[in-house]
């Protein structure tokens, strides 16, 4: 019990000292995440579909080629970000820019360094999402906005993006809930997130398991509140579970009856 | 190109040697028919006979890989021709449905109009809500495809391609999906649009239907039209071996 009292009163003196910290760092955290969620998933949609344009062997070869082009390209990137930890591509990109332009360019902002490296890691996991998503629409819904004579983008953004998007909203908020707690491997090129206010806090203090109590409420807390909002923009992307009936359906009939020609007019006479 | 449906002679479809091969499989060949404005045509036969492939080679969800297909005198088939456009003119209802299931029943009806035929959102309802009328399911027009029967899931798929103002509607065996107690609801909406001397070319294993309510039959076998005529001739009179057969294997169920 005496131990538990000591965590409590050093959580207190680290919050006393640290909050503002603490609190930044978690605001950091979360825009960061939310940024890069979000720009993740635009490239995410973007390859998908550039990845799904359906070609036959009957099209132009400029087309085959085009599109084949495109596919090696998506292919190699998802490949390379997904098969690369982010802590190195962070290391790799960063100072990568300055060595290969020999300091023509840098990274600036760390913010900037941060969001396009997570948002470049989160579209190589997206894309993949994407590109499941939108093959596991059923062929017949793209057959049904064809016969209604709607195009490929019309058929796309009417018809299979929504539906994809619907199917994949649990993959996506993963990718959120990772990015929540995997952008704290930001702290390697000096990104401020709520776990590099741990680093600094501990460095001044030594109270290690104190700090790191905090920060496993603290990143328990963001997860499962992000956990509960996605599930209510699940359903309510899933409609009204109910809907409103005017009036009985005039046409139900019982198994095999149907009226023969003339019927109708005779039926009323005696 | 643009298909403007014009006043002509012409008739609606003109098919001419119609063939379609999957790799050495010679699913249809030379298929030769016209369909003329108010007229029903059912096309009956054995499954693997051809009859939805040509059904999908008309409304080119297959590509046909010979002969022509003439909409009101134009051959569809040649290179430069807005295809789109013209599935837009010639309305399709499928055995699964197809509904859009991320609509309610009334977008279902609306979006074909507003995306393709550039109607504002009140006249396509307007148009929608009374084709939803017609099929008797007017009260459902907020309901989602998942919430409704499969009788009334093809309903709203026709009432869906009605909205559209089609020259001759495609139909691919429309009750074979559904349980034996909604399949009246349907053929009774497509005996009313017969009466509306509405353009129907309807591939059907319902033998009364096709008796009672079309023009002519087709019957199909191993990819070729093998006997056609009126329902009478077909069903009371079949000249053809195959014919008998088919129809005394079927009406023996």
């Amino acid at each position: 019990m005496g131990k538990f009292q000591e965590l409590i009163l050093d959580i207190g003196d680290l919050w006393g000292q640290y909050g503002a910290l603490y609190l930044r760092g978690i605001r950091s955290t979360l825009v960061l995440a939310l940024v890069a969620t979000a720009i993740g998933c635009v490239i995410g949609f973007a390859s998908g579909v550039l990845n799904t344009i359906p070609y036959t062997k009957n099209d132009s070869f400029l087309k085959r080629f085009v599109l084949k082009s495109i596919r090696i390209v998506i292919r190699i990137y998802v490949e390379l970000f997904r098969g690369t930890p982010m802590l190195l591509q962070a290391v790799f990109i960063f100072y990568g820019l300055p060595y290969v332009t020999n300091n023509m360019y840098r990274f600036n902002s760390i913010w900037l360094a941060s969001i396009l490296i997570v948002s470049i890691n989160t579209g190589a996991y997206m894309a993949e999402s994407v590109r499941g998503g939108i093959l596991s629409i059923d062929p017949g819904q793209t057959e049904g906005a064809k016969a209604i004579g709607m195009n490929h983008v019309q058929t796309m953004t009417s018809v299979i993006l929504p539906q994809a998007l619907r199917n994949i909203m649990p993959q996506i908020g993963n990718n959120f809930i990772i990015n929540v707690k995997d952008t704290s491997v930001m702290f390697i090129i000096g990104f401020p997130d709520f776990f590099a206010a741990h680093r600094s806090a501990v460095g001044a203090t030594y109270l290690y398991f104190p700090s790191a109590t905090v920060e496993m409420a603290g990143y328990l807390t963001l997860t499962l509140v992000a956990s509960f909002i996605l599930r209510s923009i699940e359903k309510k992307m899933d409609g009204d579970q109910h809907f409103e009936l005017a009036a009985a359906d005039q046409l139900v009939m019982a198994a095999g009856t149907y009226r023969h020609r003339g019927e109708r007019e005779d039926s009323y006479e005696d | 190109m643009k298909i403007k449906p014009s006043v002509t002679d012409a008739p609606i479809l003109s098919i001419r040697h119609l063939a379609k091969t999957f790799g050495k499989n010679k699913v249809l060949f030379d298929i030769d028919f016209d369909v003329e404005a108010g007229e029903v045509i059912s096309v009956i036969g054995s499954s693997g006979s051809g009859k939805s492939t040509l059904l999908r080679c008309i409304n080119l969800l297959e590509m046909p890989t010979g002969g022509e297909i003439l909409f009101r005198g134009r051959n569809i088939l040649d290179r430069g021709v807005n295809i789109p456009e013209y599935r837009s003119h010639v309305g399709m209802v499928f055995q699964s449905f197809n509904l859009f299931h991320n609509m309610t029943v009334l977008d279902n009806c609306v979006v074909g109009q507003m995306k393709v035929r550039k109607r504002s959102r009140a006249e396509a309802e307007e148009k929608a809500r009374y084709y939803l009328d017609k099929v008797g399911l007017l009260a459902y027009v907020d309901a989602r495809p998942r919430q409704i029967s499969g009788g009334q899931k093809q309903r709203v798929a026709i009432a869906r391609a009605l909205a559209m103002d089609p020259e001759v509607l495609l139909f691919d065996e429309p009750t074979s999906a559904l349980d034996p107690e909604t399949v009246g609801e349907v053929l009774e909406v497509m005996r009313d649009l017969a009466d509306e001397q509405i353009t129907m070319l309807v591939v059907t294993h319902e033998m009364a239907f096709a008796r009672d309510v079309s023009q002519r039959v087709f019957f199909m076998h191993d990819g070729v039209i093998h006997e056609e005529g009126s329902p009478e001739s077909i069903f009371e009179r079949p000249r053809k071996q195959e014919t008998q057969e088919f129809l005394s294997r079927f009406l023996a169920r």
